[in-house]
């Protein structure tokens, strides 16, 4: 016993003047924890650059873009749309296969198909990028007053419903008869009905969000609705937004190969992705031949898959759940 | 996923099983298989105009004449028949016997001459929107009686003078009326069959009544059709196919040619874009020939009456089309071979036509129209001439300075919706560039909309120099003037300066008026010859091609088939019988030119 | 709930009025020429007159209307112009409805009992080779033009396995290439939907706490997991299998199939007003129950969910 209390006397004087000390407030430490250096978007970049193969495709397409724009200046570049003629018999030079002069060798009126293939990927991204870009911003602008607003709930489900049920075939024959067929007239065409879809899609997010508690508490303190769209409900979706819009291109490239093959695409003297394959596509069941099919078909794919890659990746990576 | 392959394999040993069964037991049958990816819209041929529906009408129900395999009048369900002095008046005796029967070869009527009357009245009936309408209206008040200014069919010029007698008085004087017999509109229905259905008419196979070579077995739009040889068939021992069947599949253009290759069908036609494939290939090499062509007609007309957008100056196209010289550089400056080798580059020049009428088409006592004298310099000649449209050029130049702006903006357009159109025109604007060279001639090629192409382009003007086409009615030169005349939706030729007779009226009408006023062949066909050469040499148009289906598969001879160029003729499968294996293309060009020999012998006697 | 039903029932019937009638005057836009059709060269302008009369073209464009309303009134679709003509715009989509429905299910069945499974097991897998197997196939399916890769299953698996190449009614072997091509884009979305949500739901809060306390990995997946995961399934499936009637264009038109696939599109192209108002009125009305008969499914299976608050579209 007497052991026991003998330490305990020692502890207590120990504490009394060794253990404790009193601690200065330092005003400046207390304002550094208060602050953290998080940036959302800052954050967002590093989990995206974790994803190795994303980065890659994303320097990829971003290397296409450049090249698809700078391609025509390079030096040894054929034109697009000229037919080249043999030199012997002042004929075109007709399905001729890769080689040195034609790199991707000639399609069947003599053009060269490498310039034909970077031309129609540079028509077929901006017809993607334009129709995209479109339907991003009045698809957001419309979701966003569709869910939000419960006043024009009722009319923009109705107009909704009605514009959803028009066949987009008749609008491109209407479009292509009072403007004739082209690039801004497929633009247009699929920007009228494009919209929809993404608008569709926001609105129902934001449904889902509106009555969180947080809206609730935002609304009870007078917050306009236009701010508790922009702060509250927006940044909320980015990541969703982000891999919408980046999905947005390759769907529209895959809608205007469609609209080729139904035979509302782009006439053939404009080259784009959708009638290189379509006219392509007869060739498959000839082996010499179906180069002319695989290229521009290889083209497409990297473009859909890159986008697609990065477009999931930068979602997971805008998602601040994943930022920790 | 074993018991699935098990599976897979045992039906696969079953279907292989039934397909050598079926062989057997089908040995002497003669059984054609095509795939098609036109759908006919109705079996009612009094009402369409459409080549794949005439196509199955052709074979299902006969008309008054049929035509031999050299293109001679042979009697079809009229065993005789004859015209009074001026071709005004027809009568034609029918043959007596012959059965309407159901789809199950089921006997229903005789085919007597009220059946002619019958047909013709529901064509004239406006309210039966019959679209082939407008050819009937050869036959006397036809044409009031379909715009409604009289309402007593018995006015108009058709009469069953008795069961077996049909009498027919036209507007005027038509030696060429024969040849529009085969047409649809002039074909025969069972009246009392027809009233009974009314609206229901030809839509199904039960709702149609048979008089021809075939009767449909089996039609089931979109997937397939099966003709079978009609056992009552007046003249069925040249039926040689027992059964033909259609099978419908819309990418056919890319299964075709597979198909054929593995036997499951007996014709295909091959695209150009993988003809190098067969050619080169030694198995399919022999397999695969060029097929006939057809009487369309291509040609380059020349706008005369612009009435494009300000940006391609209408107005200047206008002061320079006037000028001779301008047109000339353009009619020898158009290399329409290295044009149609987009379509045909094996044998371009057999598809090239150097005149507006096509060759084959009608003769005068065995010579060939196109060989007449007036038309025989620009048949034996190709109007391509660099050396030629490089002077004219430099005239034009001359004559042209201070008049016109150079270069000349020349609006090509042509129809996105086909890509065969569309290279064409990029051939040809690179190629007349270069040749007359960029100072001269700007050519813009333009994409016209798919849907409603003429009446958005030709029609309104809004050309400067394009292709156009023109399909024969009936087998008289007089067909082929109808886009020049005044009317004509085409160029307007009457609106080219310099070119007015003494009389006010254009040249070429009145040109094309003496000729149709003529009515001996031996007169009317040089005459008509003479207005043709007058368009060519003017370079009011340029001749391009005639129509052709490109290459073929086909276990069938074409020369065995009966042979006109107008109606349904060309459609019948009567007469032709499957081969044991495809021609090859020597084996074609053999053929026809021996078919050639044979037919200018044929002709020559028949006009004897 | 019937009061919902009935609301409901009454906007659909004003939509579908805007619908059809919004239709009707965009096909009076299309160029006369359309009607006409090869005849146009040949017809005098009076003869055209006289026909475009007698199709009715010529009343004002509010007669046309009214005749239009009567008749759908009474039941009668009309009859086809240019695609069959003269045979009722009912007996055309009645011939072919069966071939698409048919294949329709078929293939929207077996993409789930593929792709729900095929998912799940990439899930669970995460990372391993049948993940990365199914990861492949997913973005093949996605780049890939499908044009491009139906073509090739055609020709080359029905050369090795001696299949025919097209369909054949009588023959039921060859229903089977279509089918699965039909199938393959649903397996890749239904797979991929699939992964990507089970991977969400096993990182969540409840499913820690659920293993930690013991429930049996078995009971977890089926009670808890799956039976969320079913819900949008459940919302979707309706308008789903509603739409398999739509058909597909380019396997029909490859396998000669005589169903649905492109007779909205040829029918604009031949400009059959009728056939096309028709179509028109039938897939709006499919989209709007397949809706409809969604979020009832839905408030079914979640019982979370409340119809009646004006949350119809999702």
């Amino acid at each position: 016993m007497g052991l026991y209390s003998e330490e305990i006397r020692n502890i207590t004087d120990k504490s009394s003047e060794q253990l404790f000390e009193f601690a200065s407030s330092d005003e400046s430490k207390a304002e550094q924890s208060g602050y953290s250096n998080y940036s959302y978007w800052r954050s967002t970049w590093k989990s995206f650059l974790k994803n190795k193969l994303a980065v890659f495709l994303l320097i990829l397409v971003i290397g296409i873009v450049f090249f698809v724009l700078i391609q025509p200046y390079l030096p040894y570049q054929k034109s697009p749309t000229e037919i080249y003629l043999d030199e012997e018999t002042g004929y075109q030079v007709r399905n001729l296969s890769p080689n040195d002069e034609f790199w991707f060798g000639t399609n069947s009126i003599g053009q060269d198909l490498w310039s034909r293939i970077w031309a129609g990927t540079r028509t077929s991204l901006l017809i993607g990028v334009v129709v995209a870009f479109v339907e991003v911003i009045v698809g957001i602008t419309i979701g966003a007053l569709w869910g939000y607003s419960r006043r024009l709930e009722t009319p923009i489900s109705h107009a909704y419903n009605v514009i959803e049920n028009i066949p987009t075939t008749i609008v491109l024959i209407l479009m292509s008869l009072i403007l004739r067929p082209s690039i801004s007239t497929i633009i247009i065409a699929m920007c009228i009905t494009g919209w929809v879809e993404m608008a569709r899609f926001l609105r129902n997010q934001i449904v889902i969000l509106r009555d969180r508690e947080y809206n609730l508490a935002s609304r009870t303190l007078g917050t306009p609705s236009h701010r508790i769209i922009l702060k509250n409900l927006l940044p909320y979706l980015v990541s969703i937004i982000m891999l919408r819009m980046s999905l947005a291109i390759p769907f529209a490239i895959g809608a205007e190969v469609f609209l080729t093959y139904i035979g509302l695409g782009l006439p053939i003297s404009e080259p784009s992705l959708g009638n290189l394959i379509n006219e392509g596509r007869v060739l498959m069941m000839s082996p010499d031949l179906r180069y002319q099919l695989i290229f521009p078909s290889v083209v497409l794919s990297i473009i859909t898959i890159s986008f697609y890659i990065i477009g999931n990746s930068f979602a997971d990576a805008a998602d601040p759940k994943n930022h920790v | 996923m074993k018991k699935y392959l098990l599976l897979l394999l045992a039906c696969v040993t079953v279907i292989l099983a039934a397909c050598s069964g079926s062989e057997e037991g089908a040995g002497e049958e003669s059984v054609y298989r095509t795939i098609y990816s036109g759908e006919i819209t109705t079996l009612n041929y009094l009402k369409t105009s459409n080549t794949n529906e005439f196509a199955v009408a052709a074979n299902l129900v006969d008309g008054l004449i049929e035509y031999d395999k050299y293109g001679i009048v042979q009697p079809g369900l009229a065993t005789s028949w004859e015209s009074n002095d001026d071709a005004s008046v027809w009568t034609f005796k029918l043959r007596e016997g012959v059965k309407w029967v159901d789809h199950e070869g089921k006997e229903v009527a005789n085919v007597t001459a009220k059946d002619f009357v019958d047909g013709l009245n529901y064509v004239l009936d406006a309210k039966n929107e019959s679209s082939t309408a407008w050819i009937a209206t050869v036959v006397k008040n036809g044409n009031a009686f379909y715009e409604g200014e009289i309402t007593d069919f018995s006015q108009v010029g058709v009469k069953a003078t008795d069961e077996y007698t049909v009498e027919y008085t036209l507007e005027g004087p038509t030696p060429y009326f024969l040849s529009m017999l085969n047409y649809v509109c002039f074909f025969p229905v069972y009246g009392e069959f027809l009233a009974e259905k009314g609206e229901s008419f030809g839509t199904t196979k039960e709702n149609f009544l048979y008089n021809g070579s075939y009767v449909l077995s089996e039609f089931e739009p979109q997937n397939r059709r099966v003709l079978t040889k009609n056992a009552t068939y007046w003249d069925k021992d040249n039926v040689l196919i027992d059964k033909i069947e259609y099978k419908y599949n819309k990418e056919a253009a890319t299964v075709a040619p597979e198909l054929f290759v593995r036997g499951e069908i007996d014709a295909a036609a091959i695209p150009t874009a993988i003809l190098d494939d067969w050619f080169n290939d030694p198995e399919k090499k022999n397999l695969v020939r060029q097929s006939s062509n057809s009487f369309y007609t291509y040609f380059y007309a020349l706008n005369f009456n612009p009435q494009f957008d300000a940006e391609y100056e209408p107005e200047n196209w206008q002061v320079v089309v006037n000028n001779k010289n301008f047109r000339k550089s353009l009619f020898h400056g158009l290399d329409r071979v290295s044009a149609m080798m987009t379509v045909e580059p094996y044998n371009p020049e057999t598809l090239l036509s150097n005149t507006i009428t096509p060759k084959n088409f009608v003769d005068v006592d065995g010579v060939d129209y196109t060989q007449l004298d007036a038309l025989a310099k620009f048949s034996n000649t190709d109007s391509f001439d660099a050396k030629l449209a490089v002077e004219f050029k430099e005239k034009a130049m001359a004559e042209l300075a201070g008049k016109a702006t150079f270069p000349v903006k020349v609006l090509m357009p042509y129809n996105s919706g086909s890509p065969d159109w569309a290279n064409r025109s990029q051939v040809i604007e690179q190629q007349m560039e270069n040749l007359l060279g960029k100072d001269y001639i700007d050519i813009i090629v333009y994409a016209g909309p798919s849907t409603g192409f003429l009446g958005e382009v030709r029609r309104p003007g809004k050309y400067a120099f394009m292709e156009v086409n023109w399909g024969p009615d009936f087998a008289d030169p007089s067909t082929y003037t109808d886009p020049f005349t005044i009317g004509g939706s085409y160029n307007k030729p009457e609106l080219a300066e310099g070119y007015t007779d003494s009389n006010g009226q254009p040249k070429y009408e009145n040109l094309a008026n003496t000729a149709k006023a003529a009515i001996d062949p031996a007169e009317r066909y040089p005459l008509f010859a003479q207005a043709e050469a007058f368009l060519i040499e003017e370079a009011f148009v340029v001749p391009y091609a005639v129509g052709g289906s490109g290459y073929l598969a086909s276990k069938l001879n074409p020369f065995e088939a009966q042979y006109s160029p107008f109606g349904v003729t060309m459609e019948k499968f009567k007469g032709q019988k499957l081969l044991e294996k495809p021609m090859s293309n020597d084996e074609f060009k053999e053929a026809k030119a021996q078919w050639e020999k044979a037919r200018a012998e044929a002709l020559a006697e028949a006009g004897n | 709930m019937l009061g919902y039903i009935g609301k409901r029932l009454l906007q659909s019937v004003v939509t579908l009025l805007v619908i059809i009638t919004i239709v009707f005057l965009l096909l009076r836009l299309l160029p006369e020429e359309g009607y006409l059709g090869a005849a146009a060269d040949k017809m005098s302008p009076e003869q055209q007159e006289v026909y475009l009369t007698s199709l009715g073209l010529r009343d004002p464009i509010l007669v046309q209307l009214g005749n239009f309303y009567s008749d759908l009134v009474r039941g009668d679709f009309g009859k086809s112009i240019t695609y069959r003509t003269d045979v009722p715009v009912l007996d055309i989509i009645a011939d072919k409805i069966m071939y698409s429905l048919s294949f329709g299910l078929a293939a929207v069945a077996l993409s789930i009992l593929v792709g729900v499974p095929l998912g799940i097991l990439m899930a669970q897998m995460k990372g391993r080779w049948l993940d990365r197997l199914g990861t492949g196939y997913i973005v093949f399916i996605v780049a890939v033009p499908s044009m491009v890769y139906f073509l090739l299953i055609q020709v080359y698996i029905t050369d090795i396995f001696k299949l025919p190449m097209l369909f054949d009614q009588d023959k039921p072997i060859s229903w089977l290439l279509p089918l699965i091509s039909l199938a393959l884009g649903p397996i890749a979305s239904y797979a991929m939907w699939m992964r990507r949500y089970m991977v969400d739901e096993l990182n969540k809060d409840y499913i820690k706490l659920a293993r930690a306390k013991g429930v049996k990995e078995r009971t977890l997946m089926f009670s808890h997991v799956m039976r969320n995961a079913f819900i949008p399934l459940a919302q979707y499936l309706p308008a789903t299998i509603l739409f398999t009637i739509t058909g597909s264009i380019y396997i029909e038109s490859l396998y000669s199939i005589p169903g649905m696939g492109g007779l909205l599109v040829d029918a604009i192209q031949r400009q059959d007003n009728a056939v096309v108002q028709g179509l028109v009125l039938i897939f709006s009305s499919l989209g709007i129950i397949g809706l409809f008969l969604g979020d009832i499914a839905m408030a079914l299976v979640d019982p979370r969910i409340k119809l009646g608050r004006g949350e119809s579209v999702r």
